[in-house]
């Protein structure tokens, strides 16, 4: 493994130098994917653009919509006060990401452009209908989140563009998120499947308005369960609406077999993990109320 | 010493705490040389595959490079122990992913690595057996074609791929069978699991002018490795040195050569020194794992809970070689007979050759799976009877001068106190406290392995001690509890105890940190020693008074008698004046155990010695839903003779545990076609501590007539029963019998949702 290391100290540098390596150079943030992925050969880049010296995108800004800059660490949002109420699966789903260590270093940007279809922050960021910034050459597009994802280690980011920033909108009142994840241990675990949802419910708290599910590592991509959201929203929430929204998620999600689990059991999962995540969240709007 | 011990049984800090708490301590994985090389393995990419060629020639002219060798380039030689059927590189064919097939050393690891990407293998892929049925099965290829010819010892029992049948007859199975009112028959299946020590295996080697080769290793059995280098590098052992500078965790995976060979060979080659350590994948893919295996067991009992006969079958999957398999085969089979009075049994334990890595010896070898068998089904038959499981092992359970199952008689036997103590503390009269939530227990027994140990013991000059022993200090800190026999011993205090340990050519023989024997061997050296070195003391002083030796003694630093004393710091300076100094050696052979020979056959462990006994209850719930099983508190309550320092003692019991439940409930390596589909730390899930129950230690104290104050081996056994107590607490818990290892939280919720047979 060789490659030449450079380290830009702004944006436009670290742009520039995107650039000029295209498919030959890769950015290097935390690095806790990226680094793994080398050291096993899987990727062998001639370029690593480090962004440790990049100023300005480790910041989290909550007033009105909210941006996370691409090198906000998980770290950083265990602790963001702003997430504290209604976008608590932020941290829940940030708390559960490897180790402390992992954690202090590793990057949302990383985690949502590395496409791992078992991601945990990404499902959560696909329930807030988030849209990622990148700037290239070109200059800078907006893309959802959803359709930024196309496969596993794949986005639509162009060679040599620096995804930015994340972006998404404040919860109206009557809402609230929650995550779970399955894995075989307690800490330091890859999901086997992670569950992340959003519920709006109407000014009466009756029905669904509005209902967001996203699954982890059970698609090539983070999913949403969109099939599952339509039997959700204009539907008071019985616990029997929210097992059928169960259903039709492990029935629209496409699980493999691998050595962490077989295809049926991360369907189970879904099925299970779905209605106990929207009755988490049910449960946090009244106690918000 | 009237007024009892003063050091050993205490809870006092262990001689290697501040090294290793600090930091500065040495491994193995430290250690280096100046102009040291680094060492890589070129592993087979095939699983059976006749090896056509391997070029290496490119590797060589490769920038950085210092040496390449190949099967070409060593000594052909087969090595092994109670069948030599390895040799270092493959020479014919490959016989699992990850089999050596060369090594280079260059000056950086990176270049060592361009050299093994440099070499050409020509591979022809053979037909391959991967599990004990493919490879039992009629006309199944044959691992190794020549295995008639290899030289083993002479009682083995061999047939193809079977490389040892150990059995235990006893009674009459049959007419067991008949006496018994109900006959239940189980199978079981356990995965292969990996010792998770956190140092990888390493070592440095360098040759010498005079042709002596010097290998600096973190094995626990420097003398065998001693023997084995000797066999590879066709030498003299007198040639070869091996020093353990440290050891970060072993638990046998690093009781056989690991890389110490190729370290050798290649710094003979290069003329350098060269330094070896392996990979994460490597130790997962080409180490000495715990073997997969299969159980059968039929076990006939009375309507009141007697049992009458066992007949009990466990085939170990040891890979391409038989490396420790035909010796744990057989240590399996009383495992399996498990510390219950059966009249009749009939007890086989199978070590069977397939195209996967050589698996080894892991902190109780075949412990956990023949245990997991055992006590799983005793739950089952108690459930069937509609028995208390506690209550239907009482009734079974060894006791005082009972014989074992191949006729040793017991003596010590704690076990009833083990399991009443462990069923209180766990709570047992309420079994199933809330739903989704139950108990279990399971118990076992487990030996003290024998073998020599010596001990120098010299007096320093300040009048503290020198304790040079061959044993390696594993990590357990028994070698602090053989000091601290040793300071009892000569009236001195722990921290007088310096220790010199694990190094062929300095310290006296030892067979080594393995078996739980060496706080209690080395511990009975140092009871030697210490006697011959009082003798010493004491003639020393008694020349000075012209009194008779035989009236004085050693007490508190002191020689006393006769209305004298003087200082040991004295008697050293005199000694040293006069005498050379003060060196007393001591040894220690545990007696043999007698057992009745004609119950075993190619039986290469047919006693346990010093048995310990022990019993685990665990209270845990599952999440019905997702299968996910969460502990709430473990108990063990062990039988460990006489408790030399309970401190560590519990350390064990709280290190044996996690790593058991590890077995238990998330660890296993994965094959699929010959290939480990999960060679990494991410993929292979040991427990972490948010995964572990906080771990309640009860010491038993039923004392061993030959071990050190009555101490017994205390090491392996606390990893015996966590997987059968979790079993069984599942099942009482949500009514679900995992017959196989792990119970994952997939396995228990496909069977609770009707979907899967565990």
């Amino acid at each position: 493994m060789s490659f030449e290391c450079h380290e830009p100290s702004s944006v436009t540098d670290a742009v520039a130098l995107g650039a000029r390596f295209g498919e030959e150079g890769r950015f290097l943030a935390g690095g806790t994917d990226l680094i793994i992925q080398m050291r096993r050969g899987k990727v062998g880049p001639r370029h690593v653009m480090s962004l440790h010296r990049v100023s300005g995108l480790d910041r989290i800004e909550a007033d009105g919509a909210v941006r996370l800059g691409a090198l906000v660490t998980h770290r950083t949002i265990e602790r963001c006060p702003a997430f504290q109420g209604p976008l608590q699966a932020l941290v829940e789903s940030a708390a559960v990401v490897g180790g402390h260590q992992i954690r202090n270093v590793a990057t949302v940007g990383g985690n949502i452009v590395n496409a791992s279809p078992a991601a945990d922050v990404v499902p959560v960021l696909l329930a807030l209908d988030a849209t990622v910034t990148c700037l290239g050459p070109d200059g800078e597009r907006t893309l959802t989140l959803d359709g930024f994802l196309t496969g596993p280690g794949q986005t639509a980011r162009r060679p040599g563009e620096l995804l930015t920033s994340v972006r998404f909108d404040q919860l109206p009142p009557g809402s609230a998120t929650a995550f779970v994840k399955a894995g075989r241990r307690k800490a330091m675990e890859i999901s086997v499947v992670c569950v992340a949802v959003r519920l709006t419910l109407d000014a009466a708290h009756a029905r669904c308005q509005e209902a967001r599910i996203a699954l982890g590592a059970v698609a090539p991509t983070t999913l949403r369960a969109r099939a599952a959201e339509r039997a959700l929203e204009g539907q008071p929430l019985t616990d029997e609406v929210l097992r059928r929204a169960g259903r039709l998620a492990a029935g629209e999600c496409g699980p493999i077999d691998d050595v962490r689990a077989s295809a049926r059991y991360r369907r189970l999962l879904v099925e299970t993990l779905v209605p106990r995540a929207l009755r988490r969240s049910l449960e946090r709007i009244g106690r918000a109320a | 010493m009237s007024t009892g011990p003063r050091v050993v049984g205490q809870r006092l800090p262990r001689l290697d705490a501040p090294g290793k708490v600090t930091g500065t301590a040495v491994y193995a994985a430290d250690f280096a040389l100046p102009g040291m090389l680094h060492g890589k393995v070129l592993r087979s990419r095939e699983a059976h595959a006749r090896l056509l060629g391997v070029d290496a020639a490119r590797a060589r002219t490769l920038p950085g490079v210092r040496a390449v060798i190949t099967a070409a380039d060593v000594p052909d030689v087969r090595y092994g122990g109670a069948l030599k059927d390895e040799t270092v590189f493959a020479r014919d064919k490959v016989r699992y992913v990850g089999q050596p097939v060369a090594a280079v050393a260059a000056t950086t690891r990176e270049a060592a690595e361009a050299a093994l990407a440099a070499i050409d293998v020509a591979y022809e892929p053979l037909p391959a057996v991967f599990d004990v049925e493919a490879a039992l099965a009629p006309g199944a290829p044959l691992i190794h074609e020549a295995w008639p010819t290899y030289t083993a010892i002479p009682i083995l029992h061999r047939e193809g791929n079977v490389c040892n049948r150990a059995r235990i007859v006893a009674g009459d199975v049959e007419r067991g069978f008949v006496e018994a009112d109900r006959v239940f028959e189980h199978r079981f299946r356990t995965g292969m699991v990996h010792q998770g020590y956190t140092e990888p295996r390493a070592a440095v080697a360098v040759w010498d002018t005079s042709g002596q080769v010097t290998v600096w290793s973190n094995t626990q059995l420097p003398f065998e490795i001693q023997n084995t280098l000797a066999e590879i590098l066709a030498l003299p052992p007198s040639k070869i040195r091996v020093i353990v500078p440290g050891i970060g965790g072993g638990f046998g995976g690093k009781l056989r050569v690991g890389v110490e060979h190729f370290a050798a060979l290649l710094a003979r080659r290069a003329g350098r020194p060269v330094k070896i350590v392996t990979t994460c994948e490597e130790e997962l893919t080409a180490a000495y794992p715990r073997q997969s295996t299969r159980v059968e067991l039929k076990t006939g009992v009375t309507r009141d809970g007697r049992i009458t006969a066992k007949a009990g079958r466990i085939w170990f999957d040891t890979g391409a070689f038989a490396g420790s398999g035909p010796g744990v085969a057989s240590v399996a089979t009383l495992v399996l007979a498990g510390p219950y009075r059966i009249p009749n049994l009939l007890i086989e334990g199978y070590a069977v050759y397939t195209n996967k890595t050589n698996c080894g010896s892991f902190r109780a070898p075949s412990g956990p799976q023949a245990n997991f068998a055992v006590e799983s089904q005793m739950d089952m038959i108690a459930d069937a009877l509609g028995l208390d499981p506690l209550d239907f092992r009482l009734k079974n359970i060894v006791r005082e001068g009972d014989e074992g199952p191949t006729g040793q008689v017991l003596t010590a036997v704690g076990l009833e106190e083990c399991l009443r103590r462990a069923a209180a503390a766990i709570g047992w009269a309420d079994r199933r406290p809330t739903a989704d939530r139950g108990k279990g227990l399971a118990c076992g027994w487990w030996t003290t392995t024998g073998g020599s140990s010596g001990v120098y013991v010299k007096l320093n000059p300040d009048g503290t001690v020198a304790l040079n022993t061959g044993a390696a200090e594993i990590g357990t800190a028994a070698l602090t509890g053989a000091a601290q026999v040793l300071a009892e011993d000569l009236g001195v205090d722990l921290a007088d105890i310096s220790v010199v340990s694990a190094d062929t050519f300095a310290t006296p023989f030892d067979f080594g940190a393995q078996g739980s024997r060496t706080a209690f061997a080395v511990g009975n050296a140092c009871r030697a020693a210490a006697a011959d070195l009082r003798r010493q003391l004491c003639a020393l002083a008694a020349a000075q008074w012209g009194v008779a030796a035989e009236t004085l003694t050693v007490r508190d630093k002191h020689v006393v008698g006769d209305g004298k004393r003087i200082a040991l710091v004295e008697l050293a300076r005199l000694s040293q004046a006069s005498g050379g100094g003060l060196i007393a050696h001591g040894t220690f052979i545990a007696p043999p155990t007698a057992y009745d020979a004609k119950r075993v056959e190619a039986h290469v462990y047919p006693a346990f010695h010093s048995p310990s006994f022990h019993a685990h209850a665990v209270d845990l719930s599952v999440d019905r839903e997702t299968g996910e099983v969460t502990l709430h508190r473990y108990v063990v309550a062990q039988d460990v003779g006489f408790a030399m320092n309970p401190t560590y003692i519990e350390g064990q019991i709280e290190g044996g545990v996690a790593q058991g439940l590890g077995q238990a409930l998330s660890e296993e390596i994965v094959y699929e076609g010959g290939r480990v589909l999960n060679p990494n730390l991410t993929d292979y899930k040991m427990p972490t501590t948010l995964d572990l129950p906080r771990v309640e230690s009860i010491l038993v104290e039923h004392p061993s007539p030959v071990g050190p104050y009555g101490a017994k081996g205390v090491g392996e056994p606390p990893n015996i029963e966590p997987p059968a107590a979790v079993a069984n607490a599942v099942a009482a818990a949500v009514g679900v019998r995992v017959t196989t290892l792990p119970i994952t939280a997939e396995k228990v919720a496909l069977a609770l949702s009707g979907e899967a047979t565990p």
